[in-house]
């Protein structure tokens, strides 16, 4: 097992780490891989020359697209208006969320979660604040995580988006999403969130690119508080309950939008596939588990006595959901298949 | 796609017939089954949370061993506790610590208290939420007592006293897929199987809808000030269920159905048999304030 004499060996022996809370215990060809916070995670034996498992160790550890745990701890400020950080930050990768919150953690890891940094802070006859802050490996999983949550509240100015409402500010700059949140609201307290919150986008420092099919939507369309961006069907059927199965084949190399139309809260869907080979098998499996019985049109009145339909065009599938009438949701789609690119 | 899927449109079948969107496929019109009818007690008092969302303890209390009393026809709660443990039992009292709605620290010492009156030893009693696998009290317990809090929850739709035993488990993601709808299944590992004699589900406050994980929100919870006991863990989520869907229409003034749709307690009937779902086969026996009880 791995002990703290283990750790202090590796650690003497000069490895390269850039996982702050982690060490690497070599002990005969074996690598074992605990956390100052967790239990030995795995460990595993080698047969290769121990220079290369450096290498190898070195790599795997530091992904060029997430950030390493000190770097990660230098996002937040050790005080803030009089609250000090009141225990180590805590760091959970990948699955490791499931340690940190149950099911939820799901929702995280379904937008490509990577690493999440807790930091609590307190202050004296003061409320606790919590910081999360989720590294989602991408700008786009960043922003999608975000509008997983939309809606909640006011918008305000952190980040390239921000809302706070109840207590918890939450926004996404970068590839990083993140929840500032106390359990009861005060003046000092709720001013203390809104500098933390800045202070942490400032530090993330650049803004990372919103995904491109959010620029062929039609903003007067819809309510942007109803805006959802995902990948993963798991996320629409949050949102918009379609199908137990992946009928729309969603996947990493897809992107999706689910938005709630002004008119008459109908729900547009729109996807963008890597091509129209797939957009095409996509539509096709929509249509024989969704709508075996439409017409050629693809259109059918469902059993609520609303319109759903589904078009595909180029690498794109649109389909609106619950409709009042037949002919204002064929208006739609032809005019989103017109400014499509 | 080879497989069929169950879409929304399956939905959409079932609660057209029964008049209500989004019931997730739970039958309001199917005919009792004598053979599988489950009760439950529903009560309500209209000051057990204040306008401010204070709780009164006193009011819990006296709620709580009325329950009892009724659900197991007894003359009072003590009779109802000695019918569920035995002075020998080892029991753990499963609850909820979530930070936004936990269980209230006052009914979990009610329980320890009325167990002790039967003549339980107080180190074969623990409370405990996510250190239950490491807790040595659950791990030789004979009884198990489930106690939390009603809510909507971003993965499996809501959180009752089905979910509240997924820290049964090493590895809860096993039971997440398809909006957890295996939580049913939890029931029958070796460390709960047969030893679960009560079922508390909170509706003091419930709330009744989320925005993302671990989201909460006081707009979203009301004083419904209630609580449902049974000892079948399903119908007293599907209680619970009804009456926060219900909530949700008036709140949102539309049908508006559980997101995601909550799959796991109509499964744990029909897949893993362990209660009945089904609210024309449950027998609500409703005390207290009736006031928009939605059910």
């Amino acid at each position: 097992m791995a002990d703290k004499a283990a750790l202090n060996r590796s650690v003497q022996c000069g490895v390269n780490l850039h996982h702050k809370a982690t060490a690497v215990c070599l002990q005969t060809q074996r690598l074992m891989f605990f956390s100052l916070e967790n239990p030995i995670i795995s460990t595993i034996t080698f047969k290769e020359p121990m220079s290369s498992i450096f290498l190898l160790l070195t790599l795997a550890m530091t992904p060029s697209d997430t950030m390493t745990y000190s770097a990660m701890q230098k996002l937040v400020p050790a005080s803030i208006r009089g609250w000090q950080a009141s225990e180590p930050a805590r760091f959970y990768s990948g699955r490791e969320i499931f340690q940190y919150m149950d099911g939820a953690g799901e929702v995280y890891l379904a937008y490509g979660f990577s690493r999440l940094l807790v930091q609590r802070y307190a202050r004296p006859q003061q409320e606790e604040i919590l910081v999360e802050i989720f590294d989602m490996g991408l700008p786009r999983n960043a922003f999608g995580a975000f509008t997983n949550m939309q809606g909640r509240g006011p918008a305000v100015a952190i980040g390239q988006a921000a809302e706070y409402k109840s207590g918890l500010l939450s926004f996404w700059r970068g590839r990083f999403f993140v929840c500032v949140m106390i359990d009861n609201e005060n003046e000092e307290a709720t001013k203390a969130v809104f500098d933390l919150g800045s202070r942490i986008a400032e530090s993330i420092g650049d803004d990372g690119p919103i995904p491109s099919l959010l620029h062929v939507l039609p903003q007067e369309l819809f309510e942007l508080q109803t805006l959802r961006y995902f990948f993963r069907h798991e996320i629409l059927n949050i949102h918009f309950y379609v199908a137990d199965k992946n009928i729309f084949r969603l996947n990493e190399s897809t992107d999706a939008v689910l938005v709630r139309l002004k008119s008459d809260k109908s729900h547009l869907l729109l996807i963008q596939y890597p091509s129209s080979k797939e957009a095409a098998a996509a539509y096709a499996d929509f249509t024989a588990s969704y709508l075996p019985d439409a017409r050629a049109e693809g259109w059918i009145q469902t059993e609520n006595k609303k319109w759903t339909g589904c078009s595909v065009h180029q690498k794109y599938v649109l389909a609106v959901f619950d409709a009042v009438t037949l002919a204002d949701a064929q208006n739609l789609l032809a005019t989103l298949q017109r400014i499509l690119p | 796609m080879s497989e069929s899927s169950m879409t929304r449109r399956d939905f959409l079948r079932t609660t057209a017939a029964a008049a209500v969107v989004g019931t997730a496929g739970i039958s309001l019109l199917a005919q009792p089954d004598a053979q599988k009818k489950a009760n439950v007690v529903l009560i309500r008092h209209q000051h057990v949370v204040d306008s401010e969302g204070k709780l009164n303890p006193k009011i819990l209390e006296e709620m709580f061993d009325e329950s009892m009393a009724t659900f197991f026809r007894t003359k009072n709660a003590g009779d109802a506790w000695k019918k569920i443990v035995k002075p020998g039992d080892v029991v753990g009292i499963k609850t909820n610590v979530w930070r936004y709605l936990r269980t209230p620290l006052e009914l979990e010492q009610v329980m320890k208290t009325r167990i002790m009156a039967v003549g339980v030893q107080e180190k074969d009693i623990a409370i405990d939420d996510r250190g239950i696998l490491s807790n040595p009290v659950f791990a030789r317990a004979t009884a198990l007592i489930n106690v939390r809090p009603m809510r909507a929850h971003n993965w499996s739709g809501v959180g009752g006293c089905l979910k509240n035993y997924i820290m049964f488990t090493p590895n809860p993601p096993d039971y997440h897929p398809d909006s957890c709808i295996d939580l049913g299944a939890l029931w029958k590992l070796p460390a709960v199987e047969g030893k679960t004699r009560l079922n508390v589900l909170l509706m003091l406050t419930p709330q009744f809808h989320c925005l993302g994980p671990h989201h909460f929100d006081k707009q979203f919870t009301w004083a419904y000030n209630g609580i449902i006991v049974g000892t079948d863990p399903v119908a007293v989520d599907a209680v619970g269920l009804k009456i926060i869907e219900a909530q949700r229409k008036l709140f949102f003034k539309e049908d508006s159905p559980m997101r995601p749709p909550v799959r796991h307690i109509k499964a744990a009937e029909e897949k893993h048999g362990i209660g009945i779902a089904n609210l024309a086969a449950i027998e609500i026996v409703r005390l207290g304030w009736k006031e928009d009880s939605l059910i």
